[in-house]
């Protein structure tokens, strides 16, 4: 019986064989990552341990991206002791405006195929586009990781997802996660890993397949994996990875479950307010008012969404009563977005421009407050109750294409009826 | 490890212990707080009434959604000698074990509160007496009980600080 990418990437790092689902392994960590919303009791008990050397904390980035800008003294401070820890230690520091980690990670250079990464933050699964093994863990986690380089682990049953055929102009990964969590439901996928393969896959730009494996995280999945191919590659080069070691499934791995999803009949999705699996084609819904309109977040904040939203917003005005926030994932990405004149077209139309970092995703800046009874169309990844501030407000969630669209006319929208909802960066 | 014995204390299906277990929506609040009200919107008197060596029998997902570590700690505090459930939201499920919390996946039909419950992690049974219910569950990894019997992962790695999980799982 052969095994799958998981298990091949934990039994290596365990020892050398690969490992079967149900296992714990006791495994080397390549990277780790902790951000500003867990580093202050981590960084204290390490400190209150009295750890003499911490031998691998240069394998460990602080990120702070959460409270970018920090909106109150608690986290003005946290930052300060980030700060001094990477001083004193020597580690990788990402500042406020840096970027959000599961982007500031992979453009670093931190991650190539074949690596076992963990952060702080249930999206690090965003790492799987990688053909990297990232997982979600906490403070204690990271601690430890930072003393012995080492991590235990609960080897997870996988469900395999072919996506067949690729996407039409104007759909996105973020629509398949969002297929994928009407069909699961929400932890529909709890202790397990996805591996996403196909001719779906190998169509999509890395900006997507970065959402894909980010945004099953809202699935439960401990990882979402996919095989790397000459995109992955080349973009790991780009950004100055060490050498990958790919890492294929076997053709006889065991499966907790194989999924087949038609991609290239796939309308776009939205989940609507308060629960994330509670999907409808944008088709079905098209029609609903909106008023706010945010892109950014780790699941949807890339240069290519930034892209599609430009696209469908170049030489038009937002519709009258909507407020529209763009929020890039990193500086990078920021640079780049500036550089190509996005920023130029996105804000004669009405929308504003705001320094990377996680603020749009949940309140944690307090610059993205809902009012009373108002819909806003977002392109992050969870839409709880409250999230953005206030119970009183709806978050529903699409891709940047549905948010640029659904900005544009004052109702959700479908961003193959509107001019540039077809754009797509050239493969 | 020893046998567990306490008395059970029950809770629903898809309980979040970040929003009934944690400050994260009462900024300000500390640990010590949150032990006295936690689970209070699910179960009105929970921690009021919750006596040390109590385990909390739970439904399905204990702990689901995004999960942290203060969750542990408070029921450390409250006195929670074990959590039984049919399944874990996989966050709490780690931050549990990682903070030596026995943490135990098991159907719980049958059992009501103020049940004495006992748990064999070692032997891999949880008994109820007065209902006659024995159960087979899958034994703890050896891994999973090295790192409970230590109190959790940072008092183990000190001790240990090779992993040396004594011949189990390494």
């Amino acid at each position: 019986m052969g095994h799958t990418i998981a298990e091949k990437i934990l039994g290596k790092h365990a020892g050398g064989k690969p490992a079967r689902a149900g296992e714990i392994v006791i495994a080397d960590v390549d990277f780790a990552m902790i951000h500003d919303a867990r580093a202050g009791n981590a960084l204290k008990m390490i400190e209150k341990l009295g750890a003499k050397s911490l031998p691998y904390v240069k394998r460990t980035a602080l990120v702070l991206d959460h409270y970018s800008p920090p909106p109150n003294m608690e986290a003005a401070n946290t930052h300060v002791e980030m700060r001094a820890f990477a001083d004193r230690h020597g580690s990788p520091i990402y500042d406020v405006g840096d970027g959000i980690c599961h982007q500031v990670l992979p453009e670093g250079g931190h991650l190539t195929c074949g690596d076992l990464v963990v952060g702080t933050d249930t999206h690090s699964t965003t790492y799987g586009a990688f053909n990297a093994f990232g997982t979600g863990v906490e403070g204690t986690d990271v601690s430890a990781v930072m003393m012995t380089g080492k991590l235990w682990f609960r080897v997870p049953e996988t469900i395999h997802i072919e996506l067949k055929g690729a996407l039409q102009p104007g759909v996105w990964a973020k629509d398949v996660t969002l297929a994928m969590l009407g069909r699961l439901g929400a932890e529909g996928a709890n202790y397990q890993a996805l591996e996403y393969a196909g001719s779906g896959v190998e169509a999509m730009a890395i900006d997507d397949r970065m959402t894909l494996s980010n945004h099953a995280a809202e699935l439960g999945a401990k990882a979402a994996i996919l095989e790397a191919d000459e995109k992955t590659l080349a973009w790991l080069k780009a950004h100055g990875a060490a050498t990958p070691n790919p890492v294929q499934a076997d053709a006889d791995a065991v499966y907790a479950q194989r999924i087949v999803i038609d991609t290239a009949a796939l309308a776009p999705q939205v989940a609507r307010q308060h629960h994330i699996d509670d999907i409808a084609a944008v088709p079905d819904v098209a029609g609903q008012k909106i008023q706010v309109a945010l892109i950014g977040t780790c699941t949807n904040g890339r240069l290519d969404d930034i892209r599609q939203a430009a696209a469908i917003l170049k030489g038009r005005k937002l519709a009258k009563g909507v407020r529209m926030i763009v929020t890039p994932a990193s500086r990078a990405i920021y640079l780049a977005a500036m550089r190509e004149g996005l920023f130029e077209i996105l804000t004669a139309a009405g929308a504003s421009v705001e320094a990377a970092g996680c603020g749009t995703c949940v309140n944690i800046t307090g610059h993205y407050i809902a009012g009373d009874d108002q819909v806003v169309i977002s392109s992050a990844n969870r839409n709880f109750k409250g999230r953005l501030g206030n119970p009183k407000s709806e978050i529903w969630i699409g891709s940047a294409a549905t948010v640029a669209a659904s900005a544009l006319t004052g109702v959700i929208t479908d961003a193959r009826t509107v001019a540039g909802g077809d754009w797509r960066a050239a493969a | 490890m020893n046998i567990i014995k306490g008395s059970a204390r029950i809770l629903g299906d898809e309980v979040s212990t970040d929003i009934h277990c944690s400050s994260k929506y009462l900024p300000g609040k500390d640990t010590a707080h949150i032990a006295t009200v936690a689970f209070d919107n699910v179960s009105p008197g929970f921690a009021k009434n919750f006596v040390k060596g109590d385990v909390i029998v739970a439904g399905a997902n204990f702990g689901i959604n995004s999960s942290r570590e203060q969750a542990v700690h408070v029921m450390h505090r409250m006195g929670v000698s074990a959590i039984v459930a049919p399944s874990f939201g996989r966050q709490f499920y780690r931050n549990a074990i990682n903070n030596g919390m026995p943490v135990i996946e098991c159907d719980i039909a049958g059992v009501a509160a103020g049940d004495a419950v006992e748990l064999d992690l070692a032997g891999g049974r949880i008994r109820v007496p007065a209902k006659n219910i024995e159960r087979a569950v899958p034994p703890l990894p050896a891994a999973v009980q090295a790192l409970l019997e230590a109190g959790g992962l940072i008092p183990f790695l000190q001790k240990h600080p090779d992993w040396n999980l004594g011949g189990a799982a390494a």
